[in-house]
């Protein structure tokens, strides 16, 4: 147990010591074990129960006011505001972090011992949430706790916001927000999620793709039909859909409806995706350089363009087939995007491009409410004096620059921050991208955690020194 | 006349409430599922229960074939010998199902009873193929009754695994050629084309199904960090489907064309038309092969389907780029295809299209069927012949299909017995086999029951008789 040592190194001395004693892991395990998956009826509690069991007295026994707001849309979970004041004229930072989760897909895993217990192997530490997002905001509360035992006090004031329907749009977020202005407002937001570049790479991302998730669908008709007797005569619907769906994206992922690309790229953003070369890791998928918008570099198609996916399809019956015409066939789509697409245009588009290419029998369907995404687009400038000065810090504790993102390929509630409360955005990801985050095996990387616990505790000792921006 | 008094015979027990459904009711409750390897027993059971009593009693001796494959279902052979000379007849039927679909069916049906609904009789089997079967069966023991003899000789095939791609029945009847030898081939399965028309059917589609399959990783990976990043298996899939058929289901594959339609197909099919009934699906007239007819669409092209398709997770999809997809498709396919290079032709194709990444697979037994495409030439006497048969049995103009749009065992009588083929189907295109609700219609069985006996009576006459 290293002494108190009031110091930016000791602080962070604090911060990895909780890590090196298991205390990371034993705070981490009891938090993945509550399934608190915001997409089923069954998980709202444990929603609840995350925030009244782990975070409140976590952010209690570091000297916070915490309030718990109900959420004002049936069937969504609770948002926890942590405040811990300390004076006037100090800056005030805003925090994040969701204590929700994906659905478990409990009986898809093949590592660790499923999604709701935390089972190590090497420098992996699996369980539903470890890297989104309960591991990641665990980190941040973790290294503030140690700049405040450092330093006895923070050096600036704190909020820090939990809430709990991220996984399922984050409804309600907003309402809640806007309802309590005053209660939110802060002069920066920086939190985590997400993953970094690459494990070895610090990151700085200043923003978020939005989503927009639908389904197509290809209703032709009531039942099936045996394909001898009726096949020729009778259109086939997965046929239909297969169709539509390639003349929305190309054989190289690259889209074809051109009122869903953003604006020409600018200079700015290319120089700072410049030599960010993406890694998933050893175990991570490996990137397919010839799939999405032709002559953008990985880094650019995932940062600072849109992309189309299926997430799923079905026509008849794939478990047993049967010889028959299936009656219909859904697809259930997104499309990731970032700020300077024309959101409000999105699904028109698409239906003037389905009309044009002959496929009026298709229909553009709202997603189901269980993956109906709806995140919006928003970013903080690249050369925003907070950015800069996030940048700084990492720099100061990792000893090289971190990459900085225009925004990060995943979609948040960054426009809450950006845009309602009209404040610079920041965000430092601690997982990695193959961390299997909304996928069986979800993982983190325990060293990568423990750099991270670093970089954090030296961050929030350096907001505390003063010279932040807008101060003098 | 005794072919009144035959046909008398036949519908008094059709109209029996103890007669032909409480006949079928036995039949359709013996849940002879061939997909569902649990169920051998069953299509033993049937055989052994139903099928070799009935014709022992009618003074056939019956012969059941284990299947050469594992776990696929046996074959019973029935023989009648009256006297050598006289023509053979062979005629088939199959004993077994697809699957139940038990919940899918509409007002709370269970598929192993029979249920009736107006003119409508529902259970599984009760088309395809059990009523069908049990309605030659029933015009024998009419002749029979009546004449005392059919006046041919007669073989009747019951196999138990024509829903599983009648697997190993081929070259079981290989090793027993003499055991089946025949000189001419009647039996009933399928729908007419025209609900209101009787129609002989001279051949069948073939068919081959195969699966698509585009697995590019292990596991899902999140749609934001990886979007951008990750070729799609559900696209690419969609891209090789898209360029298999246009998007209106023509076929685009080089090789996959049976070439023009011949004139004596053409000509055969002018004139008939698909009449499904009241609740039959609306034909699409934009989809297939552009300038055909539907009857020319359904019986005299080849046409792709993407039977079941699957990526990611459906029932509960999450953000995330799944890491395979896989479509069941099938191919059917007219006489002039080549059968053999078939999925070497959709190989080379979607390598063609930079599609090297979507794999074609054998699917799941259950799944896996190939079938050659037969025709006998309308031409051919006993084509001929037959159709005067029907006619004057139904008193109208019977139509002739050269073949059907479906796909059966014809290979079998047509290749390896060398024999001319006629099928009278007995059900209609709206009666949901292959799906929930299978049925018949009480009036169009009964017409069946009468045509078919009127047939065989034909057959066995001494002067107005089939000579070959």
């Amino acid at each position: 147990m290293p002494s108190r040592d009031p110091s930016r190194e000791g602080a962070i001395d604090l911060a990895t010591d909780y890590l090196d004693s298991g205390g990371f892991e034993a705070d981490l395990a009891r938090r993945v074990a509550i399934p608190s998956e915001s997409q089923t009826p069954e998980g709202l509690p444990h929603c609840a129960r995350y925030l009244d069991q782990e975070m409140v007295p976590a952010f209690e026994a570091m000297g916070f006011d915490c309030q718990v707001f109900d959420n004002p849309i049936e069937g969504c979970g609770p948002v926890l505001l942590a405040t811990r004041f300390e004076a006037e004229d100090l800056p005030t930072v805003l925090g994040y972090g969701h204590g929700d989760v994906i659905r478990g897909l409990d009986d898809q895993w093949t590592k660790g011992a499923g999604p709701w217990q935390t089972a190590r192997d090497g420098d992996r530490l699996y369980g539903r949430g470890t890297a989104d997002n309960k591991g990641q905001h665990g980190i941040n509360m973790a290294a503030m706790g140690a700049v405040l035992e450092a330093r006895g006090a923070l050096g600036f004031n704190a909020k820090f916001m939990i809430e709990t329907g991220e996984e399922n749009g984050s409804s309600g977020v907003r309402e809640v927000i806007e309802a309590n202005m005053e209660a939110f407002r802060a002069d920066v937001f920086i939190a985590s999620d997400g993953p970094r570049v690459r494990t070895d790479r610090p990151t700085v991302s200043l923003g978020a793709r939005g989503a927009q998730n639908f389904d197509l669908v290809c209703e032709l008709r009531e039942g099936g039909h045996h394909s001898g007797n009726w096949g020729g005569a009778l259109a086939d619907p997965a046929a239909i859909l297969a169709h539509a769906i390639s003349t929305i994206i190309s054989q190289k992922g690259q889209i074809q409806v051109k009122e869903w690309l953003p604006p020409p790229m600018s200079n700015a953003v290319r120089d700072a995706l410049k030599g960010v070369e993406l890694d998933g890791g050893p175990d991570g998928p490996r990137v397919d350089r010839d799939w999405g918008e032709p002559g953008l570099t990985p880094a650019e198609n995932v940062y600072a363009w849109n992309s189309f996916a299926v997430l799923a399809m079905l026509s008849g019956n794939p478990a047993s087939p049967v010889n028959a015409i299936a009656p219909w066939a859904r697809a259930h789509c997104q499309l990731r995007y970032i700020v300077g697409t024309d959101v409000d245009d999105i699904l028109p588009a698409l239906r003037r491009h389905l009309d044009d290419h002959g496929f009026s029998q298709i229909s553009v369907e709202p997603p189901p409410p269980g993956n109906a995404a709806g995140f919006s687009a928003s970013r903080t400038e690249l050369d925003d004096p907070w950015a800069d000065w996030v940048r700084r810090s990492i720099e100061r504790s990792a000893g090289q620059p971190p990459a900085t993102v225009p925004q990060m390929g995943g979609s948040i509630c960054n426009d809450l921050f950006t845009d309602l409360l009209g404040i610079p955005a920041i965000w430092i990801p601690h997982s990695y991208t193959a961390c299997s985050q909304h996928a069986p095996d979800e993982h983190i990387l325990l060293p990568l955690c423990r750099e991270a616990l670093a970089l954090m505790a030296g961050l929030y000792w350096d907001l505390g020194e003063g010279g932040t921006p807008g101060t003098r | 006349m005794g072919r009144e008094a035959a046909i008398e015979r036949v519908l008094a027990y059709y109209d029996d409430d103890g007669g032909y459904f409480r006949d079928l009711a036995a039949r359709v409750a013996v849940p002879t599922e061939s997909q569902r390897p649990e169920r051998l027993p069953e299509l033993y059971r049937y055989l052994r229960e139903m099928i070799e009593p009935a014709f022992t009693t009618l003074g056939y001796t019956c012969r059941i074939y284990d299947n050469p494959l594992e776990g696929c279902g046996p074959v019973l052979l029935a023989t009648r010998t009256e006297k050598p000379g006289l023509a053979t007849v062979l005629s088939y039927g199959h004993g077994d199902v697809i699957r139940g679909q038990e919940g899918e069916w509409a007002e709370g049906r269970d598929p192993w009873t029979l249920s009736f609904e107006g003119e409508r009789v529902y259970g599984r089997g009760t088309a395809d193929n059990k009523g069908q079967q049990l309605a030659h069966q029933a015009a024998i023991t009419a002749v029979l009754a009546t004449r005392g003899r059919l006046g041919f000789n007669h073989k009747f095939i019951v196999e138990m695994g024509e829903e599983n791609g009648s697997r190993g029945f081929r070259p079981l009847v290989q090793s027993h050629k003499a055991d089946f030898a025949a000189d001419v081939y009647f039996s009933s399965d399928g729908p007419r084309t025209e609900i209101g028309r009787p129609n002989i059917t001279l051949g069948n589609r073939g068919v081959i199904n195969f699966d698509l399959v585009c697995k590019l990783r292990e596991g899902g990976h999140h749609s934001g960090n990886w979007g951008g990043l990750l070729a799609n298996p559900g696209i690419l899939l969609a891209q090789a489907i898209a360029s298999i058929t246009d998007a209106t289901g023509r076929i685009r594959v080089e090789g996959w064309s049976p070439g023009l339609i011949p004139e004596n197909v053409r000509a055969a099919l002018k004139g008939v038309t698909r009449k499904a009934g009241p609740d039959a699906p609306e034909i699409d007239p934009d989809w297939g092969e552009p300038g055909l007819t539907p009857m020319e669409k359904c019986t005299a092209s080849n046409t792709f389907e993407v039977l079941a398709f699957r990526t990611g997770n459906p029932d509960r999809p999450v953000n995330a780029i799944p890491p395979e997809a896989r479509a069941r498709c099938q191919l059917r396919f007219v006489v002039g295809t080549d059968h053999g290079n078939i999925l070497a032709n959709l190989r080379r194709h979607l390598d063609a299209q930079g599609l090297e990444r979507v794999v074609i697979e054998t699917p799941d037994t259950s799944n896996a069927i190939f079938f050659e495409a037969t025709r006998t030439d309308p031409e051919h006497p006993f084509a001929r012949w037959m159709k005067a048969a029907v006619d004057r049995a139904s008193r109208q103009d019977c139509a002739v299909l050269p073949n059907s749009g479906g796909s059966n065992v014809t290979e079998i009588m047509q290749y390896d017995l060398g024999m001319p083929t006629v099928w009278l189907p007995l059900s209609y295109a709206g009666c949901s086999q292959h799906a929930p609700n299978e049925h018949i219609l009480r009036p169009l069985m009964r017409e069946g029951l009468e045509i078919v006996t009127s047939v065989y009576w034909d057959i066995g006459d001494p002067e107005e008789g089939y000579h070959p």
